[in-house]
Protein backbone atom coordinates (compact mmCIF):
# COMPACT_ATOMS: atom_id res chain seq x y z
CA UNK A 1 0.00 0.00 0.00
CA UNK A 2 1.37 3.44 -0.95
CA UNK A 3 -1.02 4.73 1.41
CA UNK A 4 -2.98 3.63 4.52
CA UNK A 5 -4.65 5.82 6.98
CA UNK A 6 -5.75 4.68 10.58
CA UNK A 7 -8.85 5.89 12.20
CA UNK A 8 -8.29 9.10 10.55
CA UNK A 9 -10.56 11.86 11.80
CA UNK A 10 -10.73 15.33 11.14
CA UNK A 11 -12.37 17.70 13.02
CA UNK A 12 -13.19 21.73 12.37
CA UNK A 13 -15.09 22.32 15.50
CA UNK A 14 -18.21 20.70 15.94
CA UNK A 15 -18.40 19.70 12.61
CA UNK A 16 -16.31 15.96 11.62
CA UNK A 17 -15.01 16.46 8.01
CA UNK A 18 -13.53 12.84 8.53
CA UNK A 19 -14.92 9.92 10.69
CA UNK A 20 -12.35 7.53 11.73
CA UNK A 21 -11.23 6.58 7.95
CA UNK A 22 -8.81 3.53 7.54
CA UNK A 23 -8.02 3.81 3.92
CA UNK A 24 -5.79 1.57 1.72
CA UNK A 25 -4.66 2.62 -1.36
CA UNK A 26 -2.51 0.09 -3.70
CA UNK A 27 0.55 1.25 -5.37
CA UNK A 28 0.40 2.01 -8.53
CA UNK A 29 -3.47 1.57 -8.97
CA UNK A 30 -5.34 4.57 -9.85
CA UNK A 31 -8.22 4.78 -7.07
CA UNK A 32 -11.03 6.92 -7.37
CA UNK A 33 -12.57 8.93 -4.26
CA UNK A 34 -16.40 9.62 -4.43
CA UNK A 35 -18.88 10.96 -2.44
CA UNK A 36 -21.33 14.01 -2.29
CA UNK A 37 -20.85 17.49 -2.00
CA UNK A 38 -19.38 17.42 1.93
CA UNK A 39 -18.45 13.99 2.47
CA UNK A 40 -14.89 14.74 3.06
CA UNK A 41 -13.39 14.22 -0.48
CA UNK A 42 -11.06 17.31 0.19
CA UNK A 43 -10.06 17.07 3.26
CA UNK A 44 -8.78 13.67 3.13
CA UNK A 45 -6.90 15.15 -0.31
CA UNK A 46 -5.39 17.72 2.18
CA UNK A 47 -4.48 15.42 5.36
CA UNK A 48 -2.65 12.86 2.48
CA UNK A 49 -0.57 16.36 1.13
CA UNK A 50 0.20 17.42 4.42
CA UNK A 51 -1.84 20.62 4.21
CA UNK A 52 -3.94 19.78 7.12
CA UNK A 53 -3.32 17.65 10.51
CA UNK A 54 -5.35 15.19 11.51
CA UNK A 55 -7.40 15.49 14.72
CA UNK A 56 -6.87 11.82 15.33
CA UNK A 57 -5.61 8.53 13.62
CA UNK A 58 -2.31 8.07 11.70
CA UNK A 59 -1.72 8.82 7.81
CA UNK A 60 0.84 6.79 6.22
CA UNK A 61 1.96 7.56 2.93
CA UNK A 62 5.01 5.72 1.10
CA UNK A 63 6.69 8.19 -1.00
CA UNK A 64 8.90 11.41 0.02
CA UNK A 65 7.07 14.07 -0.21
CA UNK A 66 8.43 15.94 -3.25
CA UNK A 67 7.12 13.01 -5.02
CA UNK A 68 3.69 13.75 -4.21
CA UNK A 69 1.45 16.24 -5.88
CA UNK A 70 -1.48 17.92 -5.04
CA UNK A 71 -3.81 19.39 -7.80
CA UNK A 72 -6.75 21.47 -6.30
CA UNK A 73 -10.11 21.61 -8.12
CA UNK A 74 -9.72 25.40 -9.19
CA UNK A 75 -6.02 25.42 -9.66
CA UNK A 76 -5.02 28.93 -10.10
CA UNK A 77 -1.48 30.86 -10.58
CA UNK A 78 0.03 34.61 -10.15
CA UNK A 79 -1.82 35.96 -13.29
CA UNK A 80 1.45 37.79 -14.65
CA UNK A 81 3.31 34.65 -15.10
CA UNK A 82 3.07 32.79 -18.35
CA UNK A 83 2.21 29.25 -18.34
CA UNK A 84 5.79 27.95 -19.37
CA UNK A 85 7.28 30.09 -16.55
CA UNK A 86 4.04 27.96 -14.16
CA UNK A 87 5.57 24.77 -15.06
CA UNK A 88 9.24 25.79 -15.02
CA UNK A 89 8.28 26.97 -11.56
CA UNK A 90 6.75 24.07 -10.33
CA UNK A 91 9.27 22.01 -11.80
CA UNK A 92 12.51 23.49 -10.34
CA UNK A 93 11.47 23.76 -7.08
CA UNK A 94 10.95 20.09 -6.92
CA UNK A 95 13.38 18.63 -9.48
CA UNK A 96 16.14 21.41 -10.00
CA UNK A 97 17.50 18.93 -12.32
CA UNK A 98 14.97 17.98 -14.61
CA UNK A 99 15.98 18.90 -18.62
CA UNK A 100 14.14 22.20 -19.74
CA UNK A 101 12.51 19.77 -22.75
CA UNK A 102 10.18 18.44 -19.81
CA UNK A 103 8.62 21.95 -19.44
CA UNK A 104 7.61 21.89 -23.14
CA UNK A 105 7.05 18.16 -23.01
CA UNK A 106 4.27 18.67 -20.68
CA UNK A 107 2.77 21.70 -22.12
CA UNK A 108 2.42 19.78 -25.32
CA UNK A 109 0.86 16.86 -23.80
CA UNK A 110 -1.97 19.23 -21.62
CA UNK A 111 -2.55 20.58 -24.89
CA UNK A 112 -1.05 24.36 -23.53
CA UNK A 113 1.60 23.94 -26.29
CA UNK A 114 0.78 27.48 -28.07
CA UNK A 115 -0.58 28.92 -24.98
CA UNK A 116 2.81 28.83 -22.92
CA UNK A 117 3.78 31.94 -23.71
CA UNK A 118 0.62 33.95 -22.59
CA UNK A 119 -0.04 35.08 -19.12
CA UNK A 120 -2.21 33.15 -17.35
CA UNK A 121 -4.28 35.59 -16.49
CA UNK A 122 -5.79 35.28 -19.74
CA UNK A 123 -6.56 31.67 -19.67
CA UNK A 124 -9.93 30.13 -19.11
CA UNK A 125 -10.50 28.02 -16.57
CA UNK A 126 -10.11 25.19 -18.52
CA UNK A 127 -6.92 26.25 -19.64
CA UNK A 128 -5.79 26.84 -16.04
CA UNK A 129 -7.16 23.33 -15.34
CA UNK A 130 -4.66 22.26 -17.84
CA UNK A 131 -1.96 23.54 -16.33
CA UNK A 132 -2.92 22.82 -13.12
CA UNK A 133 -2.41 19.47 -14.41
CA UNK A 134 1.20 20.10 -16.34
CA UNK A 135 2.52 21.48 -13.21
CA UNK A 136 0.74 18.27 -11.51
CA UNK A 137 2.94 15.88 -13.23
CA UNK A 138 5.73 17.80 -14.70
CA UNK A 139 8.31 16.37 -12.09
CA UNK A 140 7.17 12.73 -12.28
CA UNK A 141 5.86 12.58 -8.57
CA UNK A 142 5.08 8.91 -7.81
CA UNK A 143 1.78 10.11 -6.39
CA UNK A 144 -0.73 12.46 -7.37
CA UNK A 145 -3.85 13.80 -5.71
CA UNK A 146 -6.27 15.23 -7.88
CA UNK A 147 -9.24 17.21 -7.13
CA UNK A 148 -11.88 17.05 -9.77
CA UNK A 149 -9.12 17.13 -12.43
CA UNK A 150 -11.83 17.05 -15.50
CA UNK A 151 -14.47 19.07 -14.07
CA UNK A 152 -13.65 22.71 -16.16
CA UNK A 153 -12.77 21.14 -19.65
CA UNK A 154 -15.31 20.25 -22.38
CA UNK A 155 -15.53 17.09 -24.13
CA UNK A 156 -12.68 17.22 -25.92
CA UNK A 157 -10.15 17.78 -22.62
CA UNK A 158 -11.80 15.41 -20.49
CA UNK A 159 -11.21 12.73 -22.84
CA UNK A 160 -7.29 13.57 -22.87
CA UNK A 161 -7.23 14.25 -19.24
CA UNK A 162 -8.76 10.79 -18.82
CA UNK A 163 -6.14 9.39 -21.41
CA UNK A 164 -3.50 10.97 -19.37
CA UNK A 165 -4.51 9.35 -15.68
CA UNK A 166 -4.67 6.05 -18.01
CA UNK A 167 -1.41 6.31 -19.36
CA UNK A 168 0.06 6.85 -15.45
CA UNK A 169 -1.33 3.33 -14.20
CA UNK A 170 1.94 1.81 -13.39
CA UNK A 171 4.39 4.31 -13.93
CA UNK A 172 2.54 6.39 -10.36
CA UNK A 173 -0.22 6.27 -7.55
CA UNK A 174 -3.49 8.27 -8.91
CA UNK A 175 -5.69 9.33 -6.44
CA UNK A 176 -8.68 10.70 -7.94
CA UNK A 177 -11.79 12.42 -6.75
CA UNK A 178 -14.54 13.53 -9.36
CA UNK A 179 -18.23 14.01 -9.40
CA UNK A 180 -18.21 12.31 -12.60
CA UNK A 181 -19.06 8.88 -11.83
CA UNK A 182 -18.78 7.65 -15.24
CA UNK A 183 -14.97 8.98 -15.55
CA UNK A 184 -14.46 7.35 -12.37
CA UNK A 185 -15.53 3.74 -13.48
CA UNK A 186 -13.89 4.85 -16.78
CA UNK A 187 -10.19 5.17 -15.43
CA UNK A 188 -10.19 3.86 -11.71
CA UNK A 189 -9.41 0.48 -10.89
CA UNK A 190 -9.98 0.62 -6.96
CA UNK A 191 -12.41 3.26 -5.46
CA UNK A 192 -13.89 4.69 -2.29
CA UNK A 193 -16.97 5.89 -1.48
CA UNK A 194 -17.46 8.50 1.10
CA UNK A 195 -20.22 9.98 3.41
CA UNK A 196 -20.29 12.87 5.97
CA UNK A 197 -16.63 11.89 6.15
CA UNK A 198 -17.11 7.90 6.72
CA UNK A 199 -16.09 5.78 4.58
CA UNK A 200 -18.54 3.47 3.28
CA UNK A 201 -16.94 1.14 1.26
CA UNK A 202 -13.52 0.87 -0.55
CA UNK A 203 -11.85 -2.02 -2.68
CA UNK A 204 -11.62 -3.04 -6.29
CA UNK A 205 -14.50 -1.20 -8.47
CA UNK A 206 -15.02 -4.65 -10.45
CA UNK A 207 -16.12 -6.14 -6.48
CA UNK A 208 -18.08 -3.28 -6.20
CA UNK A 209 -19.95 -3.10 -9.23
CA UNK A 210 -20.33 -7.04 -9.68
CA UNK A 211 -21.46 -7.63 -5.68
CA UNK A 212 -24.59 -5.03 -7.03
CA UNK A 213 -25.21 -6.40 -9.93
CA UNK A 214 -29.10 -6.86 -10.31
CA UNK A 215 -30.27 -8.47 -13.55
CA UNK A 216 -31.98 -6.44 -15.41
CA UNK A 217 -32.82 -5.93 -19.08
CA UNK A 218 -33.38 -1.90 -20.64
CA UNK A 219 -35.87 -2.43 -23.51
CA UNK A 220 -36.93 0.68 -25.90
CA UNK A 221 -40.68 0.26 -27.66
CA UNK A 222 -42.39 2.29 -29.60
CA UNK A 223 -45.68 3.84 -28.11
CA UNK A 224 -48.13 2.31 -26.43
CA UNK A 225 -45.68 0.94 -23.38
CA UNK A 226 -48.53 0.58 -20.60
CA UNK A 227 -50.10 -2.69 -22.16
CA UNK A 228 -47.17 -4.29 -22.93
CA UNK A 229 -45.47 -3.59 -19.21
CA UNK A 230 -48.39 -4.69 -17.87
CA UNK A 231 -48.06 -8.56 -19.95
CA UNK A 232 -44.52 -8.48 -18.63
CA UNK A 233 -45.84 -8.36 -15.08
CA UNK A 234 -47.69 -11.42 -15.62
CA UNK A 235 -44.63 -13.73 -15.86
CA UNK A 236 -43.26 -15.26 -12.63
CA UNK A 237 -39.46 -14.79 -13.70
CA UNK A 238 -40.54 -10.74 -13.84
CA UNK A 239 -39.66 -8.79 -10.40
CA UNK A 240 -39.61 -5.48 -11.52
CA UNK A 241 -41.27 -3.47 -14.24
CA UNK A 242 -40.96 0.43 -14.24
CA UNK A 243 -40.43 3.53 -16.82
CA UNK A 244 -36.79 4.50 -17.02
CA UNK A 245 -37.40 7.81 -20.06
CA UNK A 246 -39.78 8.29 -22.42
CA UNK A 247 -41.06 4.78 -23.93
CA UNK A 248 -38.33 2.50 -22.53
CA UNK A 249 -38.92 0.01 -19.32
CA UNK A 250 -36.45 -1.08 -17.18
CA UNK A 251 -37.28 -4.82 -16.28
CA UNK A 252 -35.61 -7.00 -13.60
CA UNK A 253 -35.83 -10.32 -13.65
CA UNK A 254 -34.99 -12.87 -11.31
CA UNK A 255 -31.93 -14.35 -13.73
CA UNK A 256 -30.78 -13.30 -16.80
CA UNK A 257 -31.03 -16.67 -18.23
CA UNK A 258 -34.91 -16.45 -17.58
CA UNK A 259 -34.97 -13.52 -19.55
CA UNK A 260 -32.53 -14.86 -22.33
CA UNK A 261 -35.11 -17.80 -22.58
CA UNK A 262 -38.08 -15.92 -22.32
CA UNK A 263 -38.13 -12.51 -22.79
CA UNK A 264 -38.31 -12.03 -26.48
CA UNK A 265 -41.80 -14.46 -26.64
CA UNK A 266 -42.84 -12.36 -23.95
CA UNK A 267 -42.37 -9.00 -25.94
CA UNK A 268 -43.99 -10.88 -29.03
CA UNK A 269 -46.68 -12.13 -27.48
CA UNK A 270 -47.49 -8.68 -26.04
CA UNK A 271 -47.73 -7.57 -29.39
CA UNK A 272 -44.58 -5.19 -28.33
CA UNK A 273 -43.32 -3.11 -31.28
CA UNK A 274 -39.53 -3.34 -30.27
CA UNK A 275 -36.55 -0.42 -31.40
CA UNK A 276 -34.06 -2.24 -29.14
CA UNK A 277 -33.25 -3.90 -25.98
CA UNK A 278 -30.42 -5.54 -23.81
CA UNK A 279 -29.10 -6.34 -20.71
CA UNK A 280 -27.94 -3.61 -18.00
CA UNK A 281 -24.70 -3.84 -16.49
CA UNK A 282 -24.51 -2.60 -13.47
CA UNK A 283 -23.27 1.25 -13.10
CA UNK A 284 -21.24 3.14 -10.85
CA UNK A 285 -24.10 6.09 -10.14
CA UNK A 286 -26.58 2.96 -9.32
CA UNK A 287 -23.97 2.08 -6.93
CA UNK A 288 -22.92 4.67 -5.57
CA UNK A 289 -26.97 6.27 -5.14
CA UNK A 290 -27.78 3.24 -3.19
CA UNK A 291 -24.62 3.44 -0.96
CA UNK A 292 -25.11 7.26 -0.39
CA UNK A 293 -28.83 7.48 -0.14
CA UNK B 1 12.81 29.96 -12.72
CA UNK B 2 12.99 30.23 -8.28
CA UNK B 3 11.76 31.62 -6.03
CA UNK B 4 14.15 34.37 -5.92
CA UNK B 5 13.14 34.88 -9.30
CA UNK B 6 9.41 34.83 -8.77
CA UNK B 7 9.66 38.04 -6.21
CA UNK B 8 11.66 40.00 -8.61
CA UNK B 9 8.60 39.42 -11.26
CA UNK B 10 6.33 39.86 -8.55
CA UNK B 11 7.89 43.09 -8.26
CA UNK B 12 8.38 44.18 -11.76
CA UNK B 13 5.86 42.99 -13.65
CA UNK B 14 2.76 44.30 -11.56
CA UNK B 15 4.90 47.56 -11.32
CA UNK B 16 5.33 47.66 -7.58
CA UNK B 17 9.04 48.65 -7.75
CA UNK B 18 8.03 51.27 -9.77
CA UNK B 19 5.37 52.14 -7.55
CA UNK B 20 7.73 52.12 -4.87
CA UNK B 21 10.25 54.52 -6.59
CA UNK B 22 7.79 56.60 -8.33
CA UNK B 23 6.41 57.44 -4.37
CA UNK B 24 9.91 58.24 -2.89
CA UNK B 25 11.55 59.76 -5.60
CA UNK B 26 7.65 62.12 -5.96
CA UNK B 27 8.52 63.54 -2.36
CA UNK B 28 12.14 63.57 -2.99
CA UNK B 29 11.62 65.89 -5.69
CA UNK B 30 8.94 67.99 -4.40
CA UNK B 31 10.24 68.21 -0.45
CA UNK B 32 12.80 70.68 -1.28
CA UNK B 33 10.87 72.16 -4.00
CA UNK B 34 8.05 73.27 -1.28
CA UNK B 35 10.78 74.00 1.08
CA UNK B 36 12.21 76.51 -1.07
CA UNK B 37 8.87 77.65 -2.17
CA UNK B 38 6.57 77.85 1.00
CA UNK B 39 6.90 81.14 1.69
CA UNK B 40 6.34 82.69 -1.90
CA UNK B 41 3.60 80.68 -2.08
CA UNK B 42 2.03 81.56 1.13
CA UNK B 43 2.58 85.33 0.16
CA UNK B 44 0.05 84.33 -2.47
CA UNK B 45 -2.37 83.12 -0.53
CA UNK B 46 -2.17 85.73 2.60
CA UNK B 47 -5.67 87.63 2.20
CA UNK B 48 -5.42 92.11 2.47
CA UNK B 49 -4.35 92.70 6.31
CA UNK B 50 -2.86 89.51 6.97
CA UNK B 51 0.58 88.78 6.54
CA UNK B 52 2.25 85.71 6.76
CA UNK B 53 5.53 85.33 7.69
CA UNK B 54 8.17 82.26 7.20
CA UNK B 55 11.51 82.19 8.24
CA UNK B 56 14.01 82.15 5.12
CA UNK B 57 14.40 78.16 4.65
CA UNK B 58 17.43 76.48 5.98
CA UNK B 59 18.77 73.26 3.62
CA UNK B 60 17.43 71.45 6.67
CA UNK B 61 14.28 72.17 5.49
CA UNK B 62 14.36 70.49 2.11
CA UNK B 63 15.06 67.06 4.24
CA UNK B 64 12.36 67.57 6.32
CA UNK B 65 9.63 68.33 4.22
CA UNK B 66 10.62 64.93 1.73
CA UNK B 67 10.90 62.66 5.42
CA UNK B 68 7.05 63.56 6.65
CA UNK B 69 5.65 62.87 3.33
CA UNK B 70 7.68 59.57 2.47
CA UNK B 71 7.30 58.39 6.11
CA UNK B 72 3.62 58.27 5.77
CA UNK B 73 2.34 58.10 1.99
CA UNK B 74 5.73 55.68 1.27
CA UNK B 75 5.02 53.88 4.10
CA UNK B 76 1.54 52.93 3.47
CA UNK B 77 2.94 51.75 -0.54
CA UNK B 78 5.70 49.69 1.34
CA UNK B 79 2.89 47.77 3.93
CA UNK B 80 0.31 47.47 1.17
CA UNK B 81 2.86 46.04 -1.63
CA UNK B 82 4.30 43.92 1.31
CA UNK B 83 1.07 42.47 2.52
CA UNK B 84 -0.08 41.26 -1.26
CA UNK B 85 3.63 39.39 -1.72
CA UNK B 86 3.30 38.08 2.33
CA UNK B 87 0.01 36.90 2.15
CA UNK B 88 0.67 34.05 0.32
CA UNK B 89 -1.99 31.79 2.06
CA UNK B 90 -4.93 34.70 1.01
CA UNK B 91 -5.79 32.71 -2.08
CA UNK B 92 -5.64 29.11 -1.48
CA UNK B 93 -5.22 27.26 -4.58
CA UNK B 94 -2.31 29.58 -5.12
CA UNK B 95 -0.73 28.72 -1.62
CA UNK B 96 -1.37 24.91 -2.76
CA UNK B 97 1.13 25.63 -5.32
CA UNK B 98 3.84 26.86 -3.61
CA UNK B 99 3.12 24.79 0.12
CA UNK B 100 3.11 21.25 -1.63
CA UNK B 101 6.57 22.06 -3.68
CA UNK B 102 8.74 23.27 -1.07
CA UNK B 103 9.84 21.58 1.94
CA UNK B 104 9.82 24.83 4.54
CA UNK B 105 7.71 27.59 4.13
CA UNK B 106 10.89 29.75 5.18
CA UNK B 107 11.64 28.71 1.16
CA UNK B 108 8.05 31.18 0.73
CA UNK B 109 8.58 33.61 3.28
CA UNK B 110 12.47 34.93 3.35
CA UNK B 111 12.15 35.71 -1.06
CA UNK B 112 9.38 37.62 -0.50
CA UNK B 113 10.60 39.28 2.55
CA UNK B 114 13.86 39.96 0.75
CA UNK B 115 12.82 41.27 -2.36
CA UNK B 116 10.41 43.26 -0.77
CA UNK B 117 12.29 45.01 2.09
CA UNK B 118 14.93 45.92 -0.54
CA UNK B 119 12.52 47.14 -3.20
CA UNK B 120 11.26 49.68 -0.39
CA UNK B 121 14.94 49.97 1.27
CA UNK B 122 15.91 50.73 -2.67
CA UNK B 123 12.88 53.28 -2.95
CA UNK B 124 13.74 55.24 0.32
CA UNK B 125 17.29 55.39 -0.78
CA UNK B 126 16.53 56.90 -4.47
CA UNK B 127 13.91 59.12 -3.18
CA UNK B 128 16.53 60.53 -0.24
CA UNK B 129 19.40 60.87 -3.19
CA UNK B 130 16.75 62.79 -5.05
CA UNK B 131 16.12 65.14 -2.00
CA UNK B 132 19.77 65.63 -1.25
CA UNK B 133 20.75 66.68 -4.67
CA UNK B 134 18.04 68.74 -5.18
CA UNK B 135 18.35 70.33 -1.56
CA UNK B 136 21.91 71.09 -2.60
CA UNK B 137 20.81 72.91 -5.74
CA UNK B 138 17.64 75.20 -4.09
CA UNK B 139 18.88 75.33 -0.57
CA UNK B 140 22.72 74.66 -0.05
CA UNK B 141 24.46 71.00 1.34
CA UNK B 142 23.60 69.12 4.02
CA UNK B 143 26.51 66.99 6.18
CA UNK B 144 26.81 63.94 3.52
CA UNK B 145 27.69 61.56 6.74
CA UNK B 146 24.53 62.35 8.91
CA UNK B 147 22.27 62.24 5.44
CA UNK B 148 23.81 58.58 5.20
CA UNK B 149 23.51 57.96 8.37
CA UNK B 150 19.40 59.02 8.21
CA UNK B 151 19.02 56.92 5.10
CA UNK B 152 20.71 53.75 6.79
CA UNK B 153 18.27 53.98 9.70
CA UNK B 154 15.59 54.62 7.52
CA UNK B 155 16.12 51.84 5.62
CA UNK B 156 16.40 49.99 8.25
CA UNK B 157 12.81 50.91 9.83
CA UNK B 158 11.04 49.89 6.05
CA UNK B 159 12.60 46.52 6.41
CA UNK B 160 11.57 46.34 10.08
CA UNK B 161 7.99 47.47 8.97
CA UNK B 162 8.19 44.54 6.40
CA UNK B 163 9.05 42.06 8.83
CA UNK B 164 5.80 43.51 10.52
CA UNK B 165 3.91 42.35 7.94
CA UNK B 166 5.17 39.00 7.78
CA UNK B 167 4.59 38.36 11.40
CA UNK B 168 0.80 39.20 10.59
CA UNK B 169 0.75 37.69 7.16
CA UNK B 170 1.67 34.21 9.86
CA UNK B 171 -1.43 35.10 11.83
CA UNK B 172 -4.34 36.79 9.35
CA UNK B 173 -5.14 35.56 5.93
CA UNK B 174 -6.36 38.31 3.74
CA UNK B 175 -3.95 40.80 2.01
CA UNK B 176 -6.29 43.76 3.24
CA UNK B 177 -6.78 42.22 6.87
CA UNK B 178 -2.54 41.96 6.87
CA UNK B 179 -1.74 45.45 5.78
CA UNK B 180 -4.34 47.16 7.97
CA UNK B 181 -2.89 44.87 11.03
CA UNK B 182 0.38 45.78 10.01
CA UNK B 183 -0.25 49.41 9.60
CA UNK B 184 -1.89 49.67 13.13
CA UNK B 185 0.89 47.91 14.69
CA UNK B 186 3.00 50.53 13.15
CA UNK B 187 0.56 53.29 14.27
CA UNK B 188 0.00 52.65 17.51
CA UNK B 189 4.66 51.57 17.81
CA UNK B 190 4.71 55.53 17.04
CA UNK B 191 2.26 56.89 19.19
CA UNK B 192 3.62 55.01 21.95
CA UNK B 193 6.72 56.06 21.28
CA UNK B 194 5.66 59.83 22.01
CA UNK B 195 5.43 59.29 25.37
CA UNK B 196 8.57 59.57 27.84
CA UNK B 197 11.66 58.10 27.00
CA UNK B 198 10.30 54.99 25.49
CA UNK B 199 10.50 56.42 21.88
CA UNK B 200 14.62 56.04 21.83
CA UNK B 201 13.78 52.43 22.06
CA UNK B 202 11.33 51.74 19.51
CA UNK B 203 11.88 51.32 15.19
CA UNK B 204 9.62 53.89 14.70
CA UNK B 205 11.91 56.79 15.67
CA UNK B 206 14.38 55.78 13.12
CA UNK B 207 11.46 56.57 10.33
CA UNK B 208 12.23 59.83 10.54
CA UNK B 209 16.02 60.12 12.29
CA UNK B 210 17.25 61.69 8.60
CA UNK B 211 15.13 65.16 9.78
CA UNK B 212 16.98 65.61 13.27
CA UNK B 213 20.47 64.08 11.86
CA UNK B 214 20.81 66.76 9.73
CA UNK B 215 19.45 69.48 12.03
CA UNK B 216 22.96 68.21 14.54
CA UNK B 217 21.36 65.67 17.11
CA UNK B 218 23.69 63.34 18.09
CA UNK B 219 24.76 60.27 16.42
CA UNK B 220 24.68 58.13 18.59
CA UNK B 221 20.59 58.85 19.53
CA UNK B 222 19.01 55.93 17.44
CA UNK B 223 21.48 53.32 18.31
CA UNK B 224 18.76 51.59 20.82
CA UNK B 225 16.11 51.90 18.38
CA UNK B 226 18.36 50.52 15.31
CA UNK B 227 19.54 47.13 17.97
CA UNK B 228 15.82 46.99 18.62
CA UNK B 229 14.70 46.97 14.94
CA UNK B 230 17.53 44.64 13.64
CA UNK B 231 16.51 42.07 16.87
CA UNK B 232 12.70 42.61 16.34
CA UNK B 233 13.23 42.53 12.45
CA UNK B 234 14.92 38.29 12.99
CA UNK B 235 12.63 38.02 16.03
CA UNK B 236 9.11 38.83 13.54
CA UNK B 237 10.84 36.28 10.25
CA UNK B 238 11.49 33.62 12.62
CA UNK B 239 7.35 34.09 14.25
CA UNK B 240 6.48 34.52 10.09
CA UNK B 241 7.51 31.63 9.35
CA UNK B 242 6.66 29.24 12.25
CA UNK B 243 2.89 31.14 12.39
CA UNK B 244 2.51 30.03 8.57
CA UNK B 245 4.19 26.49 8.79
CA UNK B 246 1.54 25.46 11.52
CA UNK B 247 -1.50 27.25 9.67
CA UNK B 248 -3.74 24.46 7.40
CA UNK B 249 -4.54 25.22 4.51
Amino acid sequence: MIVETTGLTKRYGAHTALDNVDLAVPAGSVFGLVGPNGAGKTTLLGVLAGLRRPTAGTVRVGVERRLMALLPDTPQFDPWLTGREVVALAASLVAPDLPPERVDEVLEQTGLAEAAGRRVGGYSRGMLQRLGLASTIVAEPRLLLLDEPASALDPAGRREVLDLITRLRGTATVILSSHILGDVQEVCDSVAVLRAGRLLYQGPLAELLVGRAVPAYRIHLRPPVGPVAEALRQHEWVSEVAGAGPDVLRITVRSLRHAEEHLPAALGAAGARVVSFGPLAPDLEDVFLELTS
Amino acid sequence: MSLWRLEWLRLVRTRRLLAIAGIYLFFGLTGPLTARYLSASLGRVGTEGVRIEVPPPVPADGITQFAGNANQIGLLVVVLIAASALAFDSRREMAVFLRTRVDSVRSIVLPAFTATAAAAASGLVLGSLAAWYETAVLLGGVPAGRMLLGMAYGALFLVFAVAVVAAVAGVVRGVLATAGVALAILVLLAIAGSFGTLGRWLPTSLAGAMDPLVRGASLTDHLPAAAVAAASTVALLWFAISASARREL
